[in-house]
């Protein structure tokens, strides 16, 4: 039998029976749509928050005082002090050929006060290059001068929430603040950016870092941030940096040096991970739907019994009749399936609608295990209705009525 | 064409061992007409389902086109069925949801006939049993005597050696019930197909040229079977 008439059969069988038909299929649909837009959703919220970090620029990385990696063995009895990092350290990393920028970073909480008001402010102690680096720019004004950083400069840079709060509609360039016991001189404000990775950037208040070093009265610095001469060259950053400290801190390499790239990757991993638990749950209800197929061709062999003795009369082998049941059980999962593509496809679609900022795309992978997997489930729950039909004794079948 | 010998059915009813056929031995030539009659539980439809290699007997040896069928796999008598063997039943067995063109080229299509072929093959069919109108009308659009032609004709399109028809007539009223004798009276004839027709009614099973009278599974009587034979080789 050719394989247009095999489908041509079975596609009548099942235009026969309009509604156990189209019952079977929603099932196996909504098991699709939900495969493809759960996995989408995850996909999109993957790509949120990866892009996020990129965002923040994927050949940055951070030194932090002390090590954090656990190695085996006893710990050391003399215990380990980490020696602060400096601004001093910070400048000697800028020896590093793979090292393009180097921002120190002196973080702390002050009130910022300004025509009898106050608030609450981040202080961040940095220099120029941290603009740079973090990609932000000023909505008034400058950022901070290039130039030593060792000098204590009164000058501050303003979030857009503290600007607003301080100074409300009026020009806050070159209006005084007090921070602490100190005056700072406003020479810019930041563009609004919002929450970022959990710093609003909104609502900070960023210095020289020999001022910030001053107000806090302490020379360590809370990390060190750098950039690599692109993302190539952040592995001999990172050695570098690690040479360099352990030069300086008497032989121990005391720091920590998390690049932003394994970050992402780590994210990425969780994300994909997690997509795929998803997905699997998911692909539970396709089995589901595959056992109403069984249930369905069970019915529609026992209904037709009389055709399937005829068709063995016209001398149909046996597995002729598995076939046509089995492309019965296909034709109904795969109507199913694209049904469902086309329905969790446009649901990502009315949810990106809504909700732009997450990017939700199906991914290809989950399109093609969904529809695999729905007639995959289908065709194995089939074959025991098909054996059914196939045993049929034609005599039997043909002599009822 | 058909040869048995010594064919035996047994079916097993709860504890009783029942024999449908005992030991029948029985040579039907190319191109016969041939009655099978009888009391019900004769022994009639079974022996036409091992003629028709529906059934395999329990003993005994049947040869169908000098084919020893008895030893045969279930898909080599699949083959045989389909190429050999055409069926016509009482509740001509049509499928409902397909049109009387579609039910005429079920066979083919099982065998894998190319759709232009079997077109020309399956229009050719309707039109010799008068159906070229109705191709295109599903069975609960026809007449009981239309559709047990469109039976006939999915039983003659795949051109077999033999016709196997179960009271052909019996669920038709006597009208039809003689068109439809003649018709495949008409085919035996013309083509050479045998025919072998199993009847309660005495009026279509006199119209045959041999007939077998079945009692108790065995063979009871078998009239007018060598002259028409004779007859036919001569002409």
């Amino acid at each position: 039998m050719r394989t247009p008439d095999v489908l041509g059969f079975a596609l009548a069988a099942l235009r026969g029976h309009l509604l156990r038909s189209g019952l079977v299929l929603l099932a196996m649909a909504i098991g699709v749509a939900a495969v493809v837009l759960l996995t989408a959703l995850g996909e999109g919220a993957r790509r949120y928050v990866t892009g996020e970090f990129a965002a923040l620029g994927t050949d940055l990385l951070t030194v932090m005082p002390g090590r954090t990696e656990t190695t085996g063995g006893a710990p050391p009895i003399t215990g380990e002090t980490a020696r602060d990092l400096t601004l001093a350290d910070a400048r000697a990393l800028t020896r590093s050929h793979a090292v393009r920028r180097v921002a120190p970073i002196n973080l702390g909480e002050a009130p910022v006060r300004a025509r009898g008001r106050s608030r609450a402010a981040v202080i961040v102690g940095t220099t120029a290059a941290y603009f740079a680096m973090r990609r932000l720019a000023v909505a008034q004004g400058r950022t901070l001068p290039e130039g030593d950083p060792r000098a204590a400069r009164p000058l501050v840079v303003l979030g857009a929430t503290i600007r607003d709060e301080l100074f409300g509609a009026s020009n806050p360039l070159g209006q005084w603040v007090r921070i602490g016991e100190r005056r700072f001189r406003v020479v810019g404000v930041v563009e609004r950016r919002g929450q970022q990775l959990g710093i609003d950037l909104d609502e900070v208040a960023i210095m020289p870092v020999a001022a910030a070093q001053q107000l806090f009265d302490t020379p360590a610095l809370f990390r060190i941030l750098v950039q690599a001469r692109g993302r190539a060259a952040i592995p001999a950053a990172e050695r570098d940096i690690l040479a360099i400290i352990r030069a300086r801190h008497e032989g121990e390499a005391d720091i920590t040096v998390i690049t932003q790239d394994s970050v992402l990757a780590a994210f990425d991993r969780i994300f994909t991970a997690l997509n795929l638990a998803v997905a699997g749950i998911a692909g539970i209800s396709l089995l589901v739907a595959g056992i109403l197929v069984m249930n369905v061709m069970l019915v529609a062999v026992t209904q037709r019994r009389a055709e399937i003795g005829l068709l063995k009369a016209l001398g149909a082998p046996r597995r002729r009749i598995v076939g046509l049941i089995l492309a019965e059980a296909a034709l109904l999962a795969l109507a199913g399936a694209v049904a469902g593509v086309a329905a969790g496809i446009g649901a990502g679609a009315a949810v990106r609608a809504i909700w732009p900022v997450l990017p939700v795309t199906p991914p290809w992978w989950a399109v093609a295990a969904a529809v695999t997997l729905a007639v995959a489930s289908a065709l194995g729950f089939a074959v025991l209705p098909a054996r059914r039909a196939a045993r049929l004794d034609p005599v039997a079948a043909l002599a009822k009525q | 064409m058909i040869r048995l010998d010594g064919i035996a059915r047994c079916f097993t009813v709860g504890e009783q061992t029942v024999h449908a056929l005992a030991h029948i031995d029985l040579a039907i030539e190319a191109g016969a007409y041939v009655s099978v009659m009888g009391p019900s539980g004769s022994g009639k439809s079974t022996l036409l389902n091992i003629l028709g290699l529906l059934d395999r007997p329990s003993a005994g040896s049947y040869t169908l086109n000098g084919v020893a069928t008895t030893a045969l796999a279930e898909g080599a008598r699949a083959r045989l069925r389909r190429e050999a063997i055409g069926f016509v039943f009482q509740f001509y067995h049509l499928v409902p949801r397909l049109d009387a063109f579609e039910n005429v080229a079920l066979p083919l299509s099982l065998a894998g006939v190319a759709p232009a072929e079997r077109r020309e093959r399956v229009t050719a069919a309707l039109s010799a049993l008068g159906l070229g109108e109705r191709a295109h009308h599903r069975p609960d659009q026809l007449s009981g005597g239309q559709r047990q032609r469109v039976a006939i004709a999915r039983a003659i399109v795949t051109e077999p050696d033999l016709v196997l028809a179960d009271e052909p007539t019996g669920n038709l009223d006597r009208a039809s019930g003689r068109e439809v004798a003649a018709i495949l009276e008409h085919l035996n004839r013309e083509r050479g197909i045998a025919l072998i027709v199993v009847t309660h009614d005495p009026e279509l099973g006199e119209r045959a040229a041999r007939r077998l009278t079945l009692v108790d599974g065995r063979i009871a009587a078998d009239c007018g079977g060598d002259p028409a034979s004779a007859d036919r080789g001569r002409g």
